[in-house]
């Protein structure tokens, strides 16, 4: 027995411990092996993190005047009736395989995302009402829309409609999303799916958006490797297998941030906030005072303590606080009080006439369906708001669900509450949710006015005047009391302190690689 | 080994394969929700565009022609394209198999060579405080879910220890610590069968003699008990299999590594009916081969079993 | 150095190990089933001021991320999780068993034919197989208890069949053949109390197994229902405050682990009982 000891003692011996990696390689830890990594053809939000430093796109968004930068595209006209913009392109950029950029190749990667053979999942739908694109000379294109659609710009601006290589599109056909090829700051060196995605600096950089600091990236290679359960991620950056790591668990951060060694840079992401949507077509909540008095028995700011450990904000209406036109007006409104609540269900005819605890009326208890995805803590926040609830005399009967089953669910509309989360830029994301046509209609909302208002926003080539939409549409969200808005979504990326300058841009998703730099120590 | 043994197997292993795509299949039909609108519902398509989607996946077709087509594809051996990845199916499950089977034969040496230990030490201890303890080592083994064990182990070994790196591939030193955990999961079964097993054989009348002409203990144990138990632990093993291709997939998850397990509970989630098939396909392919050099393994060491093959 | 003790008979007063593992197994049942009338805090109350608790006076075991009093959790949650593993347990040996000694007993065709169908339905892995029921099915006791007991019929299957292909291929059930005893008899009267000791060894394992995936399923979110307290839940739950709070996964954990131990140890008793 004691040789095995012995022997076991030197075998951990001889292991060697935890060495810091050279200052050129960068490990950045991601959450979810991304479902497929074709910006054309995948939606998810973790192929851009990696992905918006290998390609470029026409238009970059800036952050500090809120407005559309050049990139690939050097300037652009809108024609007066909205429906042709026409791009200016710079002359001196090439691809990673050396292949000149130009107005052709624009229109390759417009007629692939748009060709139904690709069967994209969202890039094809980002261009919206896209008709066709044309080349007017090697260095101009225009693209033709079928009606007006102000959120292109926006779109233009994510990777997903990031230019690639025609000629590695050609070549490589259905596995291009292994061998892809862009113009950005950072190469497509090597992708193993499920494991690791590796990225080698473009030397060769020098045409970069001003919202780039530097003129190229300044890490030799990024690593990105994917940690999909939450409690490991924080272990992996202690150890230093990563220096970058997405989405610390709140609890984890907290720690981390006391810490010498590490950092946390929260980076709050634009689009509808953590919601729990209420079915106006189902009775009770058909009852515009049952769903305030749900919104008023609601202590969000507990939740977020208790849940979040206060490290993103509650949310009072139905736009992240970081989102183009969100309406700062929503603040004030449903402040958490138990007894406006208890007052507003009693208004509304529910009382406890048989001392259960849970109201009734005709003898039916008030009793709510709640239907929860196992991501992003709805099952924690479920079970808190429903404590909560229940302290106001409200019953719900919650289950887990997968997400293909809750639209389901939602879509025959048997849900009570369904909470939900998603993000974008431009507020034009409210259409997805508050349409009477809308695939998220989940609240089952039919307001004509409301509907006139998003067609019409979506369509406005002034700002101003799509901001007081949108500022409106909010306004009648809250008032309606359509949502019970929890929080934004913030993104906590710890990092070591060997790492700076990283900033992420507008999505709130994408780092801006670039500007990362790595010290040694 | 005769022709007709060998053809007889494989159409059984024919049989097997279809019986569980059909199952597959069924399964995908009876779970709610509609894999387009899943695919595209985030990203704003309008419900017209969904349901050309879903026109295009073929899900409007009747159940039968959904079926027919299925299994003609897996006849010609044509997985398809994922509906999610957009990427070719074959290809994606080849690229999970490796780091799976790395990681499955790892646990399966761990798990084995600790259920062996453990099982015949209980044994031949039986009822002693040694018997005891191996008996509440196996059952921590099998009572602690590896989510919770591997995370242990990674805040230990990784963390405090700085020994073993928390997750990924690359070599020896990642296998460790997941191998371990899943194979130490492993082991509590394997120990309980070869306990009950050697226990068995200890009293049986051929020991006893063995003993009689005057055996050492060790020798007996080497040669009469041990071969007894390499039977049912490998048994066991073999049938652990599907818990190692698809249980796996909890370890792969805390130990950051990819593999078949991760890829199904995935394509399963979104109801990504190709890939599911397509690890069907393989799973069921690697279940009859490991089970059929299991059996021969056995008939092996117990020839008694060998004559009704042949 | 190896010195075996020779196995032999001993009744089960005579094993005190046994009968401590008997009466840790008697308690838990007991405080499950008497969950309701213990004097301890709502299991399901939330107070998240008084969330992570250490263990202490107010809270004899801590409290977890919401503020729920472990104690009060561990004790109502042995009612869903051996409600669960019985359930699943008697299902997996409900269908398992008397297919696979069948099958064993049987030989030639019925053999064939049966083990193709537990095949196929092994070549599921079992997680994945419990993972589509449960979607078919949504979450909830039943449910997950089909699940992991439906995961859990072709191991059975497979274990019985062997131990009684094995047993069948002993001389002395040649021997009962050759005499022109009919296979029905075999099996009854010879094949299954020779078996019986490796099968209760394997049912004593089977229920760690059944316990492990259905928390498995928890881990993926799809177990019990949200808030119910149940011992993988609060494991899956408590992992992620692992290190500010240990008591909040520890506990359930030793729960899980001593009720595995003793449902095993109980297992080897009875076999030396019966032996």
């Amino acid at each position: 027995m004691r040789r095995f000891t012995i022997l076991f003692a030197l075998l951990v011996a001889i292991i060697p411990a935890c060495a810091a990696r050279p200052g050129d390689r960068l490990v950045y830890g991601l959450t979810l092996a991304p479902s497929g990594i074709d910006p054309h053809v995948n939606a998810s939000s973790e192929l851009g993190i990696p992905l918006t430093a290998v390609y470029d796109t026409l238009v970059y968004q800036d952050l500090s005047c809120n407005c559309f930068v050049a990139g690939l595209a050097e300037r652009w006209e809108v024609s007066d009736d909205g429906l042709v913009y026409t791009f200016y392109l710079r002359q001196d950029i090439v691809f990673h395989d050396g292949i000149p950029f130009d107005a052709e190749a624009v229109r390759y990667n417009l007629e692939r995302i748009t060709s139904d053979d690709l069967a994209s999942q969202k890039a094809r739908f980002m261009l919206g009402p896209y008709d066709h694109a044309e080349v007017v000379d090697d260095y101009t294109i225009r693209i033709y829309l079928g009606e007006p659609f102000t959120p292109l710009l926006d779109a233009l601006s994510q990777v997903y409609l990031g230019m690639a290589s025609p000629a590695a599109l050609a070549e490589w056909g259905e596995e291009y999303q292994l061998h892809q090829v862009g113009t950005g700051p950072y190469i497509f060196a090597e992708y193993v799916p499920g494991d690791h995605l590796l990225l080698r600096r473009n030397p060769d950089y020098a045409w970069g958006p001003e919202i780039y600091a530097n003129e190229t990236a300044q890490v030799e290679e990024i690593e990105f490797r994917f940690f999909v359960d939450p409690a490991t991620r924080s272990p992996a950056l202690e150890t230093g297998e990563v220096q970058v790591m997405g989405e610390i668990p709140p609890q984890d951060a907290s720690r981390l941030s006391e810490s010498d060694d590490f950092a946390i840079v929260p980076a709050a992401v634009p689009g509808v906030s953590l919601m729990l949507f209420m079915n106006t077509a189902r009775p009770p909540l058909d009852d515009v005072l049952v769903r305030q008095a749900l919104l008023y028995g609601t202590d969000r700011q507990a939740i977020v303590t208790a849940i979040f450990a206060d490290t993103s904000p509650v949310a009072y209406g139905p736009l992240a606080a970081a989102t183009l036109g969100y309406e700062p007006a929503v603040q004030g409104m449903y402040p958490y009080n138990a007894e406006r609540a208890a007052d507003l269900l009693e208004r509304a005819g529910w009382s406890d006439s048989d001392g259960d605890g849970i109201r009734d009326r005709e003898g039916e208890p008030l009793v709510l369906d709640l239907y929860l995805m196992s991501w992003g803590y709805m099952p924690e926040i479920g079970q808190m708001a429903a404590a909560q609830w229940r302290a106001i005399g409200v019953d719900t009967v919650s289950q887990v669900v997968s997400y293909p089953e809750a639209l389901s669910i939602a879509s025959e509309g048997t849900h009570h509450l369904i909470p939900f989360t998603l993000s974008g830029s431009d507020p034009d994301i409210l259409r997805k949710f508050f349409h009477s046509q809308a695939l998220f209609n989940w609240s089952g909302v039919n307001d004509p006015e409301m509907d006139f208002w998003l067609e019409e926003a979506a369509q406005l080539g002034d700002r101003q005047q799509r901001v007081a939409l949108y500022s409106r549409v909010q306004r009648q969200v809250m008032q309606q009391a359509l949502v019970i808005p929890i929080r934004d979504y913030v993104n906590l990326n710890g990092i070591s302190r060997r790492v700076q300058g990283l900033r992420f841009d507008a999505q709130g998703w994408f780092p801006q690689l670039i500007d990362v730099t790595l010290e040694d120590r | 080994m005769t022709p007709s043994y060998l053809a007889r197997r494989f159409f059984h292993a024919l049989f097997v394969l279809w019986l569980s795509a059909t199952l597959a299949f069924i399964a995908l039909q009876l779970t709610p929700g509609d894999p387009a609108q899943a695919l595209l519902a985030a990203s704003g398509a309008t419900a017209d565009q969904v349901a050309a989607r879903r026109e295009r996946l073929g899900l409007d077709d009747p159940w039968l022609v959904q079926y027919l087509r299925y299994i003609s594809d897996l006849a010609r051996g044509n997985l398809g394209y994922s509906w999610l990845h957009g990427r070719p199916v074959g290809r994606m499950v080849l690229e999970q198999l490796l780091p799976t089977a790395e990681l499955a034969l790892a646990a399966t040496a761990v798990g084995v060579a600790l259920g062996l230990g453990l099982g015949v030490l209980a044994a031949v201890r039986q009822g002693t405080w040694v018997d005891v303890a191996a008996t509440a080592v196996a059952a921590v083994g099998l009572s602690t879910p590896t989510y919770w064990s591997g995370l242990l182990a990674i805040l230990f070994f990784s963390l405090q220890l700085c020994r073993f790196p928390a997750g990924g591939e690359g070599g020896l030193r990642h296998l460790v610590l997941p191998a371990a955990v899943l194979g130490f999961a492993l082991s509590g079964s394997i120990a309980r069968m070869v306990r009950a097993r050697v226990a068995e054989v200890l009293g049986a009348p051929f020991v006893l003699a063995a003993r009689a002409r005057g055996l050492g203990a060790r020798r007996v144990l080497l040669v009469h008990v041990l071969r007894a138990a390499v039977g049912p632990a490998l048994a066991v093993t073999a049938l652990q299999f599907g818990f190692l291709l698809g249980g796996a997939v909890i370890t792969e998850s805390v130990f950051a590594r990819r593999g078949l397990g991760r890829l199904a509970v995935e394509a399963i989630l979104w109801q990504d009916l190709p890939v599911v098939r397509g690890v069907i396909l393989v799973g069921a392919v690697a279940y009859v081969l490991v089970n059929w050099a299991a059996d021969v393994l056995q008939a092996w060491l117990d020839p008694r079993l060998w004559e009704e093959r042949v | 150095m190896i010195e075996w003790v020779a196995p032999r008979r001993r009744p089960l007063p005579r094993q005190p190990i046994t009968l401590l593992a008997l009466a840790w197994l008697l308690l838990v049942v007991a405080v499950a089933a008497l969950a309701p009338l213990l004097p301890v805090a709502d299991p399901q109350a939330i107070d998240s001021l008084h969330a992570l608790q250490p263990p202490g006076i107010a809270h004899v075991l801590g409290t977890d991320f919401l503020g729920r009093d472990i104690l009060a959790r561990l004790l109502w949650g042995g009612r869903w999780t051996l409600q669960m593993g019985g359930l699943a347990l008697s299902l997996a040996i409900g269908i398992g068993l008397p297919l696979g000694l069948a099958a064993g007993s049987g030989g030639g065709r019925v053999d064939a034919l049966l083990m193709r169908l537990v095949d196929a339905w092994l070549a599921f892995p079992p997680l994945l197989l419990a993972m589509a029921v449960v979607a078919i099915l949504g979450t909830g006791l039943v449910s997950v208890a089909v699940a992991v007991g439906i995961a859990a019929v072709p191991p059975y299957a497979r274990v019985a069949r062997s131990i009684a292909r094995e047993v069948r291929a002993q001389p002395y059930i040649e021997a009962a053949w050759s005499i022109g005893c009919s296979p029905w008899r075999i099996a009854v009267r010879h094949v299954f109390p020779n078996a019986l000791p490796s099968l209760v060894a394997f049912t004593a394992t089977q229920l760690g197994w059944l316990l492990l995936n259905g928390a498995a399923l928890n881990f993926l979110g799809l177990g019990a229902p949200l808030g119910v307290p149940e011992w993988g839940s609060m494991l899956a739950e408590g992992r992620g405050y692992l290190r500010a709070a240990p008591w909040a996964s520890g506990f359930p954990g030793l729960a899980l682990t001593l009720t595995v131990l003793a449902a095993n140890l109980v297992g080897d008793g009875l076999q030396e009982a019966l032996g």
